[in-house]
């Protein structure tokens, strides 16, 4: 189970139309669940308050490290605009390049703050950094 | 992937006084130069973000042809800079799903009335509440128009005919909507399970973001001919919807470039931003995202369609008996996020490319065939939005447009101040009393999402206007502002 992830784990990229997020992970399953935190705190005041009466699993087969990250959110995205369901608790294994398995724990929350219609490919390179990998992810919105 | 130089005032110069050209040599990737249109006031914001370097990255599409195109309403998106236009040629030139972008056949719809200012200024406070409660708003907000079983696939093939088919329409409104509200090859067989999953619940609903209703009243006519015939003059009142193809186009666009990450490979195609995957128009998989990408268009023509049903039921609902006559008329219904295969000249011959408009307007001028008989001779309609609480404009395609843009223009005042910054620097409740204040009714769901849209984040429109104008690809008719304001 990862932790709640600490503020430096992600933080948000200033962009003109859309919102971008800078997410960090020791590895790539934490720039995994870093990344849905980060979304998620786009889309709620606070994730820590969000109680975990709902549970939810996935599966994830990919072409590749960036289209697994985005394919993730994706789903994450869907499941906020489909039902307002949010996940503070994300438990992820069998993460590859091209794979994960995820146990999500998260309730529906009355509003959302914001509607992240698509998570896009911009630029987007997992890149290894002194901290570990990081990536940016523009979401259209 | 992040290693390309970025462009600065030493990259570009200027050809006329109102467009600039970054040349062909300036990166070794790209095909063709790229040019925008801009005045110097314009210029400053545009070096200040990154859209320049996108509006380049576009220039290196397979198939481009003449040059890259932006609009001066140019500012930073994803992939393409918003603003963008490109033609690509037939039959190997590309098709990309995100040179049209998540919100495929976002628009703008006008809707005339014969009410005055006056008259309506005592039941506009009214008008607005009930416009917000008939016209859902908001993030995912789901919609009142049940639909049967199959019913969407029709929906999706026959847009805004699907709306006539159902009593939300009338023949008038379709003649003078672009593509008659309904794109030709739309296939929902070449649409995922969950776009259609996403759609379904959607129709009739406005959304979030930078979505409206708006009420205006017409402030200045420039060219009285046109706003004759479009039925516009000063004190009038006219209502704008601007909103697109919902969950249902942003999931067809997520599909498809999803799958384009590994059909670039299969065709050998070198890109420098991801976002750009593409695939040649003559391949099996272009030619799906084609049938895809048309029926999200007709799926947004429907949605205005039926935003148009609600308007005029909250209209008759309010004003019935207390104005002389509350009837409300399509002035001209279009398209900014799209891919269509047009005829245009290319090095002096008459070519049929796709043409990309990324926030971008259709500006057909004067003799298009494809325009309707009222608006043949006069040419196209243009409906360009201005941030929330500001002006709107009412244009015109021009012969210049068909000479130097492939037909398209401006779409909108283009932002040039982030979110973020937009949320930190303004208090929603605070500009809805500002606006308030200025005499427009303002109902929104989201305060903090009110800020987002906060007219300081955005450019001055009159004076993107100023520059498509000049610049002759496109002209005034008409400028309008706003009174009343419903946002998601």
């Amino acid at each position: 189970m990862s932790p709640l992830t600490s503020p430096n784990d992600f933080e948000v990229v200033d962009h003109t139309a859309d919102w971008a997020l800078r997410i960090y992970g020791s590895d790539l399953t934490q720039l995994l669940s870093n990344a849905a935190i980060g979304m998620a705190s786009l889309m709620v005041q606070d994730i820590r308050q969000v109680p975990v009466h709902v549970e939810r699993y996935l599966e994830l087969e990919a072409y590749d490290a960036e289209t697994l990250l985005v394919d993730w959110l994706t789903e994450l995205a869907f499941w906020a605009e489909d039902e307002q369901l949010i996940f503070p608790e994300i438990s992820l294994s069998d993460v590859t390049d091209t794979h994960l398995k995820a146990s999500l724990k998260g309730s529906r929350v009355a509003e959302l703050l914001k509607h992240i219609k698509a998570v896009t490919y911009h630029n987007l390179e997992i890149e290894k950094t002194e901290r570990g990998l990081a990536a940016t992810v523009v979401f259209d919105v | 992937m992040h290693s390309h130089p970025v462009v600065t005032s030493k990259d570009f110069h200027r050809l006329s006084p109102y467009l600039y050209e970054v040349p062909r040599s300036f990166r070794e990737d790209m095909r063709v130069p790229a040019r925008f249109y801009a005045n110097s006031q314009l210029l400053e914001a545009i070096k200040d973000d990154k859209s320049l370097g996108q509006l380049v990255n576009t220039a290196t599409m397979p198939g481009v042809v003449k040059y890259a195109l932006a609009m001066p309403d140019i500012h930073q998106g994803y992939g393409f800079p918003i603003g963008g236009v490109i033609a690509t040629e037939l039959p190997d030139g590309v098709i990309s799903p995100g040179g049209v972008g998540y919100d495929i056949n976002c628009g703008v719809r006008l809707l005339g009335t014969h009410i005055d200012r006056e008259e309506i200024a005592p039941h506009l406070d009214e008008l607005a509440t009930v416009l917000y409660a008939n016209c859902p708003s908001g993030v995912g907000k789901g919609g009142n128009i049940k639909l049967k079983r199959g019913e969407l696939d029709r929906l999706v093939e026959e847009g805004a005919q699907w709306a006539l088919s159902r009593g939300y329409a009338s023949a008038e409104d379709l003649e003078k909507t672009e593509e008659s509200g309904r794109v030709e090859g739309a296939d929902a067989s070449k649409v995922s399970t969950r776009a259609m999953q996403r759609g379904a619940s959607q129709v009739g609903t406005l959304g979030a973001g930078n979505h409206f209703i708006e009420v205006d009243v017409v402030d200045q006519v420039f060219d009285s001919t046109a706003a004759d015939r479009m039925g516009l003059s000063p004190g009038r009142i006219a209502v704008q919807i601007h909103c697109g193809s919902r969950g249902f186009g942003h999931q067809v666009c997520t599909d498809y470039v999803k799958q384009f990450q590994r059909v670039i490979h299969k065709y050998g195609i070198k890109l420098p931003d991801r976002e750009l995957v593409c695939a040649p128009l003559s391949s099996p998989e272009g030619q799906d995202y084609l049938a895809a990408m048309k029926a999200a268009a007709n799926y947004a023509f429907a949605n205005r369609q039926v935003l148009t049903h609600h308007i005029r039921r909250s209209f008759d609902q309010v004003l019935a008996g207390k104005v002389s006559n509350h009837r409300i008329y399509q002035i001209y219904d279009i398209a900014h996020n799209m891919a269509k295969i047009e005829k245009h000249q290319v090095n002096g011959q008459k070519k049929e490319v796709c043409v990309h408009r990324k926030g971008a307007t259709r500006a057909f001028g004067p003799g298009s065939p494809v325009l309707p008989g009222i608006y043949r001779d006069i040419g196209q309609p243009v409906l360009v939005p201005g941030s929330m609480g500001t002006a709107s404009w009412v244009l015109l395609g021009t012969q210049g447009s068909m000479d130097q843009t492939f037909g398209s223009t401006c779409h909108g005042a283009g932002r040039m101040m982030s979110r973020r910054q937009a949320k930190r620097e303004v208090w929603g409740s605070d500009l809805r009393d500002e606006l308030e204040a200025a005499g427009i009714h303002v109902r929104a769901g989201s305060m903090p999402g009110l800020a987002e849209e906060a007219p300081t984040a955005y450019k001055d429109v009159d004076l993107v206007v100023e520059v498509v104008h000049e610049a002759g690809i496109a002209k005034k008719v008409a400028r309008i502002i706003p009174v009343a304001v419903i946002k998601g």
